[in-house]
């Protein structure tokens, strides 16, 4: 089948050809219809989106501007007052001192992280025998498998204080004292779990997305490289490296829009749902403000304020797709 | 959106496939290894195997180890049994669980192939006006945080009477997972030449009987990789289950292990028992949709 | 004919596998011949029912919080028999578990999706009577003629305006369980002051290092108060009609105080408990890992059904005073509340009744260590010689307190401050600074009502 498909591909080129090719002779028949064909094909599908997706967006934004709790929930009641969540929001202390270092700085450490860690399988995935490397990509993909709720708590499991199993190694090794020890205590070791958690959940993707770019570097370049006589490290940095830059930006990109929501993984460990003030990030705090305090317009600024942020990362990762090609 | 509905579309990338030539790296034996990087590449398999595999087994071998209630923590169960699966089905509830997640989950998964095929063909196959702003409005919308949308998703899910239902989270997770589903397929969809398309024209067909016997089949593998996504979105989801859910013979497996956070202690085994039954599926997914995702990150990542 | 329906709607009706279809399958039953209902025993349905029972609908949601009783499922299900006896309705018992609880119960509300009845905390019944989400019980409670038996304590807590808000189902107190073995052992009797309860941890620690003499858990807001209270601080103090909070008074700083450096200058507790909620406090007793532990008068029976072996090692002392006396300590429990999105609300309220008077409210009493919520069957329980049951009666009866009643007070619990504050204390945060900040926050809940 993939066969198949890539000799296809090579035939349809250029890739814009299978798009341009929709309206076929005869259709000016019934020239209604075939306009309208593709519309009806999308209704569902845009229906769907746009009424969870895009009126929600709406929606919580209308929402943040409005005091809104049990009562206008209830009553069905507005109360607009226009941008006093958001006053209150940045005028917080919370958020600058606590909320978005975590948020951020997370993001960051856990980004870097996992696309180094993926990259480095992936240029050991590339280097394995067939078998290994099919042996290896299969326990990769169990890691990538496990659902964010399961992992978190093994890893919560294996963190648990005083008796947890790394909490015993570290204080094996001297690095801990494992009666008093408490990982989920203190904001740096909390978000070093969650980043263990997170990057072991997010480097398979970025491996296997790597590995799949650096099957497509031509052998003969390589040759050229090492027949140059460079050394692994230079190689990789001038030849591999600028070929699957885009590769990269986009894992990058994705990993950082994932990593900066990161809900559940915060939500579940001890302390992370709203009992640990310093743990919170902006989605945990938009939760716990809606759902816990009824303060809905609040909760509803911190999420406006997290989708902005992400926006302008999408707004990045759009560029990168846009800059060199069309849709 | 977790990871794995990852939308993997480096088609701008710069380099281009080259399927006839051969590849790099492909044969190790092409460079003369020395003894010493290859222990070097052993030394990297096992620390990725144990980074990867350590998790999944600790959370296996507690799962079978009668004794992890009472505080014991090993790597191997210090007491075989199946009691804590017992259980967790029996006791725990977690049949229900598992029930109305699978519900769920395939809900979602034969709405969601449905409507993104549709509109993968729309997309894919006509020229029309705003498609391209449909393109980058499906594309953008991938990028919402679902995490931002759970307040004006309560507050719509009340007013329609669909809180504490089953339908309200297909419901939900189909729209979730949509989006990435469109983008996927219509890959696919555009993979599928014109010329197939055109015979069966030639050869009578109106656009349905087509549709139905080129397209369709064409595309399958297509739509058992997002049906693969969409299961696995549906059937993990965590924040949107925990808010709609109140009555319990309506959670899905994902809330339902919070149970085992008793009021006496955590009850590990019963939480890595259920922990287990709920990642088994999962990695019986992952395992046999492996090539069709790593195929998929390929085409993906070179796609032209 | 009859007797299969009988059968059929017996097997639907036992609550643990009641799914929502078996209910629906029970309802139509019923629907269809209320002939065959009448003879399956009990009166009839229609005889129960008042306005709101006409939508045939026989199926009462019960949330429960979880823990309360060790085993409660025996006591439900015999409810449930004497329920469906009594009315024909069939119940769907659900347990909660206390940490998620408020979350869930606010979501709930907020989405309407609540139960009918649901066991509600002392301290969240007016929050959510406030909110509109729950039935004023008084007339009702006039008309039954219960008014003059109840503890007063739970319904004053109950209590908004004229409204009665919950039933006082049980109530319970928190002091001090101990291990009487390691006392022996360690050559210290129950300590009757501050000081004493410090000396004695101290010889605790000297005696069996390997166990943690007085976990003081960051999470556990009901290990804070008595020492706020003791020192003769206090929460929070009404003004008119406003609350403010005063836990940054000398006094209540100064309690506080002790109650940190229990951990951090005598060393008693463990760093690790500074995350640790009271059920963890119990977890570790019961592994045999602690010798003091704040707990309520319910937990003996339950730690003991966890650890046999500490059959006759565990006894209990009211928390001490500064020098002398007592410490008050929180006097807390539940209330059954009914809820206004309940459609069977006169069914409600025969469950209400069924529960929390007579023979029904005295088993769970008993079961779960707990004592009742009405006052002839408190007095009874305060006789008792038990001395797992003694010094938790004198503490409730002499040393007993309640948080500020009022919903906003709720909200606050809701918002963790004050586990926040002992977390942040005890992982180093000084005393004046933590709680200016709770009080901070407590006075932006007192003054914005949201």
């Amino acid at each position: 089948m993939t066969d198949v498909v890539t000799t296809l591909r090579e035939r349809t080129r250029p890739g814009r050809g299978a798009a341009t090719a929709g309206p076929r002779p005869g259709r000016s028949r019934r020239g209604g219809t075939r306009a309208l064909r593709p519309w009806l094909l999308l209704a569902p599908a845009l229906l769907v989106m746009g009424g969870l997706l895009l009126y929600p967006l709406v929606r919580v934004v209308a929402i943040s501007l409005q005091d809104f709790g049990l009562r206008q929930l209830v009553s069905g009641r507005t109360n607009w007052v226009g941008l006093d969540n958001y006053v209150e929001l940045l005028g917080n202390a919370d958020l600058w001192r606590t909320v978005l270092p975590n948020t951020v700085v997370f993001a960051v450490v856990a980004v870097a992280l996992t696309v180094v860690v993926g990259t480095l399988v992936a240029l050991l995935l590339v280097r394995l025998q067939p078998v290994t490397r099919g042996i290896v990509t299969t326990a990769i993909m169990l890691a990538w498998a496990i659902p964010a709720v399961t992992g978190t708590y093994v890893w919560v499991f294996l963190f648990s204080p005083g008796d947890g199993l790394a909490v015993q190694a570290l204080d094996a090794l001297g690095l801990a004292d494992a009666a008093t020890a408490n990982p989920f205590a203190s904001r740096v070791s909390f978000y070093g779990v969650a980043t263990l958690n997170v990057v072991h959940h997010g480097f398979p993707f970025v491996a296997l997305t790597v590995l799949a770019g650096l099957l497509t570097v031509p052998q003969e370049i390589t040759e050229a490289a090492i027949v140059d006589g460079a050394g692994a490290w230079r190689r990789f940095w001038s030849v591999t490296f600028p070929m699957l830059r885009p590769v990269f930006a986009v894992v990058t990109v994705l990993s950082t829009i994932w990593d900066f929501k990161v809900f559940t993984q915060i939500y579940l460990m001890p302390g992370g749902d709203g009992v640990n003030r310093g743990v919170l990030n902006l989605g945990t705090w938009s939760y716990v403000e809606s759902f816990a305090q009824n303060r809905y317009g609040l909760g509803a600024a911190i999420a406006v304020l997290l989708t902005v942020l992400l926006l302008l990362i999408t707004v990045a990762y759009l560029r990168l797709l846009f800059k060199e090609d069309e849709l | 959106m977790t990871p794995p509905a990852a939308p993997t579309e480096f088609r701008k990338a710069t380099f281009r496939p080259s399927p006839g030539r051969k590849v790099a790296f492909l044969n190790p034996r092409d460079h003369r290894r020395s003894l010493g990087s290859r222990a070097l590449l052993g030394l990297g398999v096992g620390v990725v195997l144990v980074f990867t595999l350590f998790p999944v087994w600790l959370m296996v071998s507690t799962a079978f180890n009668g004794r992890a209630n009472a505080g014991s923590r090993s790597l191997w169960p210090e007491d075989w049994t199946l009691d804590n699966f017992a259980f967790v089905i029996g006791e725990g509830g977690f049949g229900r669980y598992l029930t109305n997640s699978l519900l769920v989950a395939l809900g979602t998964v034969l709405a969601g192939a449905l409507l993104a095929l549709l509109a993968a063909v729309a997309v894919a196959r006509f020229r029309f006006r705003f498609r391209t702003s449909v393109l980058v409005m499906i594309l953008i919308i991938q990028m919402v945080p679902v995490e931002a949308l759970v307040i004006p998703l309560f507050i719509q899910a009340r007013s329609l009477g669909v809180l504490d239902s089953l339908v309200g989270l297909v419901v939900v997770y189909l729209a979730f997972s949509l989006p990435f589903a469109i983008w996927t397929l219509r890959g696919f969809v555009a993979s599928v030449p014109v010329e197939l398309e055109e015979a069966a024209y030639l050869d009578g067909a109106s656009w349905g009987r087509m549709f139905w016997s080129v397209l369709l089949p064409l595309v399958a593998p297509g739509l058992v990789a997002t049906s693969v996504f969409s299961f696995i979105t549906a059937w993990n989801e965590f924040i949107f289950a925990l808010t709609f859910m109140a009555d319990q013979d309506n959670y899905t497996v994902a809330v339902g292990l919070r149970r085992f956070f008793g009021q006496y202690g955590t009850d590990w085994g019963a939480l890595m028992a259920g922990s287990t039954l709920i990642t088994i599926p999962v990695m019986v997914f992952f395992v046999i949709a492996q090539k069709r995702l790593t195929d998929g990150l390929v085409a993906g990542a070179v796609k032209g | 004919m009859n007797g299969l329906l009988c059968r059929a709607r017996r097997k639907g009706n036992h609550m643990w596998s009641t799914s929502r279809g078996a209910r629906r399958t029970a309802a139509t039953l019923l629907a269809v011949s209320a002939l065959a209902v009448a003879g399956c025993g009990g009166p009839g349905a229609g005889e129960a029912g008042g306005s709101g029972d006409s939508g045939g609908d026989r199926a009462l949601t019960v949330w429960i919080m979880e823990g309360t009783n060790p085993d409660a499922r025996p006591f439900f299900d015999e409810l449930s028999t004497a329920f469906r006896n009594q009315t024909g309705a069939t119940l769907d018992v659900q347990f909660v578990s206390w940490a998620s609880a408020h979350d869930k119960f606010v979501t709930s509300i907020a989405g309407g999706t609540t139960p009918d009845v649901a066991e509600v905390g002392t301290t969240w019944t007016g929050e959510f009577g406030e909110a509109g989400a729950l039935a004023d019980l008084a007339p009702r409670v006039q008309e039954a003629g219960l008014a003059n038996g109840l503890v007063t304590g739970l319904t004053e807590a109950g209590t908004v305006g004229d409204a009665l808000y919950g039933m006082p189902w049980y109530a319970g107190v928190r002091s001090i369980v101990y291990r009487t073995d390691v006392f022996a052992e360690a050559g210290v009797t129950p300590p009757t002051t501050w000081e004493e309860l410090a000396a004695a941890g101290e010889k605790i620690k000297a005696a069996r290092p390997d166990l943690i003499p007085f976990p003081i858990a960051g999470d556990n807001e009901y290990g804070v108060y008595p020492f706020v209270w003791g020192a003769g601080g206090e929460i929070a103090a009404q003004n008119g009609g406003t609350w403010t909070s005063t836990l940054d008074s000398p006094q209540a700083r100064q309690g506080i105080q002790f109650y940190a450096d229990l951990a951090l200058k005598h060393g008693l507790s463990t760093p690790a408990a500074a995350t640790w909620k009271e059920t963890d406090l119990q977890d570790s007793f019961s592994k045999g890992q602690s010798a003091m532990i704040i707990s309520g008068s319910w937990t003996p029976k339950a730690i003991l059904e966890a650890a046999p072996d500490l059959q006759g090692k565990i006894g209990a002392f009211p928390i001490p005073g500064p020098t002398g006396g007592l410490s008050p300590s929180f006097l807390g429990g539940s209330h059954l509340s009914i809820f206004e999105g309940s459609p069977n609300q006169d069914l409600a309220w025969q469950l209400v009744q069924l529960m929390s008077t007579g023979d029904f409210a005295a088993k769970w009493g008993s079961e779960s260590s707990f004592f009742p919520g009405t006052t002839a069957l408190l007095q009874q329980a305060a006789q008792s010689s038990d001395p797992l049951v003694a010094p938790f009666a004198k503490q409730m009866v002499d040393a007993g307190r309640s948080v500020p009643v009022t919903p906003l007070y709720g909200q606050v619990q809701g918002k963790k401050t004050i586990p926040a504050m002992m977390s942040a204390i005890l992982g180093g945060t000084p005393v004046d600074q933590a709680t200016s900040t709770a009080v901070a926050e407590m006075n932006q809940i007192f003054a914005g009502g949201a």
